[in-house]
């Protein structure tokens, strides 16, 4: 199964949405919910990451019998340091991303303690994100 | 602690009176920032936990409710009097998660829910 989501900067009304039907896409096909939390926290993490740091982007969710994988995608500007935007804390957001609630420097890392693989691609026309969660207990 | 006596000790304004069923609290926690909540909660193995918790937070936008859907979480207490836009009143009403508010801050709810034996769920920590 594959499905695509837009994702719109800056839209905090809107942010969640994808990872909310992927939720319920899980749910409805039985999945473990450890496994279903995982997905969806990493998922959302990314989705506001998309919200907050890019001009917008898209995600696409595949399931299949091994895995459930997800790629966001978004058009810029890039991360400018990987290795710094991975640290605990490390953060260039706004004012108006706290206020959301968000943008204290936890998502990437949040992102790679939740997924079984993660792999970050960024440079200055965009920012690629690919999450692979195992489905185990198959 | 039932939710309805938390209803009536903290003078809760409740958002979603449709869904306000009696169920069990017996875990908490609080956060403003949601990738906290994120993080410490999706380290609960036990879905009952969860399903028996309550998220305390200022966070009066739709981020809140989105972050307890992800979590299957059922109730959210905003706390220091906010009063969240009917956007997000909706919102829970949708996704069936109990919204509630209360005058109260942060600390003063936490350290009386603590003291009536309610838990704080710990990173990694599994009862």
């Amino acid at each position: 199964m594959v499905k695509e989501y837009q994702i719109i900067a800056r839209n905090y009304d809107l942010a969640g949405r994808a990872s909310s039907d992927i939720k319920r896409t899980l749910k409805a096909i039985n999945l473990p919910w450890d496994l279903i939390k995982r997905v969806c926290a990493a998922s959302y993490e990314a989705e506001i990451n998309v919200v907050i740091h890019s001009v917008g982007g898209y995600v696409t969710f595949d399931l299949t019998e091994q895995a459930i994988t997800l790629d966001f995608y978004d058009d810029g500007p890039g991360i400018a340091n990987i290795e710094l935007a991975m640290l605990e804390g490390f953060s260039t957001a706004t004012e108006l991303d706290h206020a959301n609630g968000f943008g204290a420097g936890m998502g990437l890392p949040n992102m790679k303690r939740s997924a079984d693989l993660m792999e970050l691609k960024s440079d200055s026309y965009g920012t690629h994100v690919h999450l692979v969660f195992f489905r185990r207990n198959l | 602690m039932k939710l309805s006596e938390i209803i009536k000790q903290f003078h809760c304004h409740v958002y979603t009176p449709e869904l306000a069923i009696d169920k069990e609290i017996n875990y908490a926690f609080c956060a403003d920032l949601m990738s906290d909540a994120l993080m410490v909660l999706n380290s609960v193995k036990d879905d009952r936990i969860l399903k028996e918790s309550i998220l305390i937070t200022g966070l009066t936008t739709n981020q809140s409710i989105r972050t307890a859907e992800m979590l299957d979480m059922e109730v959210v207490l905003l706390v220091r009097g906010k009063i969240p836009s009917l956007k997000v009143v909706e919102l829970a009403k949708e996704l069936k998660i109990i919204l509630l508010a209360t005058d109260y801050t942060m600390f003063n709810t936490s350290g009386l829910m603590y003291k009536d034996g309610i838990k704080g769920i710990i990173y990694n920590q599994q009862w």
